[in-house]
């Protein structure tokens, strides 16, 4: 998608929020059933617990409501606003843990975001060209992007992981997604 | 691209991931409140992360919405933020520089005026004597001419520059009333021949060409014209092959807002 090309759904989602900018709970009410299946599968996919998972999305609701008034369109998507908020507390509640407990979370980040798919055939379709996108992508892009992103790995883990030096990882990741970008733009 | 990839301009990826840790998070968030480059990069590729994020939707737990709508009942929200300057940015990318001194929306003073028309009609002249030799071209000169000093004596006309990514600097003249804009440049990189600068009117209707930019002479491009701005338009440069694309197929190199 390039710059300033929104999509139809996002444009809805926008509205949505301007409303919810102004105190209106039931845009809030409609915003929440068009985010929730996204958050809760990324979130999901980064913290694998369901019970904590639920917890986060919980969160985010909240501060997508509270934060609603500073959502500046044209800046960038609604959903890309929502998602970041998302993939960030996710990210931040795994990594507060980890310090706690060091706990060990290898690998097949992919299979699992992928496991969950939503009923949703919008959704469905979407995430069927992501994944054929990322299928296009060199197996080190492919495994820079999941593991850094549903996996919540830094990328100097995602670098031990892979064997490869630092400066290797955050370079495919980048590359990763402007391949990513470009194909995803292509096949719209 | 050929975007050098070296430094901290090269964590926009992972920063976007979220794939880096308390410190070099916020060196790049540093680094990104300078880094033209970055900025242009970043919103970017957060909508890319974010159809990474859609495809790993699945169904939530029945009562997530229920409970999170009766939550807010008592939840203060924060206001809106009014900082007029950041009317003029997507993130640090847009540096404006003000003629008359302080103020966030410049309106040109007449001094201003003719220093920018001599700086524009130099730049056209140079070009009107290497590129419209032919004699059925004047009359397109002279059309061009005419627009351009249009949009520069028009009463709205206010004056905007951005630094380009790749190098160089960017200076517009737009005036809204009409819905045009003068662009010109000084010190863009030169390209290997088979590659050309294109511009771009970037906005909810889509992205438009605007065309592509003349070669430079003595570090300056010419005044290259886009009218028909709309709301919510951008202008956008990217680097594209020789003859120009229909869409982008680079990232910019420079986005302006222009509202």
């Amino acid at each position: 998608m390039g710059a300033g090309v929104t999509s139809a759904r996002d444009t809805r989602l926008e509205d949505l929020l301007a409303e919810v900018a102004k105190g209106d709970q039931e845009a809030f009410e409609a915003a929440c059933h068009a985010v929730a299946g996204t958050l809760f599968g990324v979130v999901h996919a980064v913290v694998r617990d369901r019970s904590q998972a639920e917890e986060v999305c919980q969160e985010v609701l909240l501060e997508v409501w509270r934060c609603a008034p500073r959502f500046q369109r044209g800046r960038g998507s609604a959903m890309a606003w929502v998602t970041t908020i998302a993939h960030r507390r996710a990210v931040d509640r795994v990594r507060a843990e980890q310090r706690a407990t060091d706990r060990h979370r290898r690998a097949a980040a992919h299979e699992v975001a992928f496991d969950a798919v939503a009923e949703c055939v919008e959704e469905r379709l979407d995430a069927e060209r992501v994944r054929r996108c990322l299928g296009a992508l060199t197996r080190l892009q492919r495994e820079s992007l999941t593991l850094a992103y549903y996996g919540g790995h830094t990328f100097r883990e995602v670098a031990t992981l892979l064997g490869v030096p630092e400066g290797t990882a955050k370079t495919r990741m980048r590359d990763g997604l402007i391949r990513l970008r470009g194909c995803l733009g292509a096949g719209q | 691209m050929n975007r050098r990839r070296s430094g901290p301009h090269s964590l926009a990826g992972a920063y976007v991931l979220d794939a880096i840790g308390g410190r070099d998070r916020r060196r790049f968030e540093r680094h990104l409140a300078r880094c033209i480059a970055c900025s242009a990069d970043v919103p970017e590729l957060r909508e890319t992360v974010a159809r990474l994020a859609g495809a790993a939707a699945a169904d939530p737990p029945p009562g997530l919405i229920e409970r999170a709508v009766a939550s807010v009942a008592h939840v203060r929200q924060l206001p809106p933020s009014t900082d007029p300057r950041r009317r003029w940015r997507i993130g640090p990318v847009i540096q404006q520089h003000s003629p008359s001194g302080r103020g966030s929306a410049p309106r040109l003073r007449p001094r201003a005026v003719g220093v920018l028309t001599a700086m524009f009609l130099v730049a056209a002249a140079a070009l009107g004597a290497i590129v419209w030799h032919a004699e059925d071209q004047v009359a397109v000169a002279q059309q061009r001419g005419y627009q351009i000093a249009q949009v520069l004596n028009a009463p709205d006309a206010v004056m905007l520059s951005a630094r380009v990514t790749a190098g160089g600097t960017a200076t517009v003249v737009m005036s809204r009333r009409d819905h045009s804009l003068v662009f010109t440049t000084a010190g863009l990189r030169p390209l290997p021949s088979d590659r050309c600068y294109q511009l771009w009117l970037m906005g909810p209707a889509g992205d438009r060409s605007a065309g592509m930019l003349p070669a430079a002479h003595d570090g300056m491009t010419s005044p290259a014209i886009a009218s028909d701005i709309r709301a919510g338009d951008h202008l956008g440069l990217t680097i594209e092959p020789e003859g120009g694309a229909p869409r982008p197929t680079s990232a910019p190199i420079l986005i302006m807002t222009l509202d």
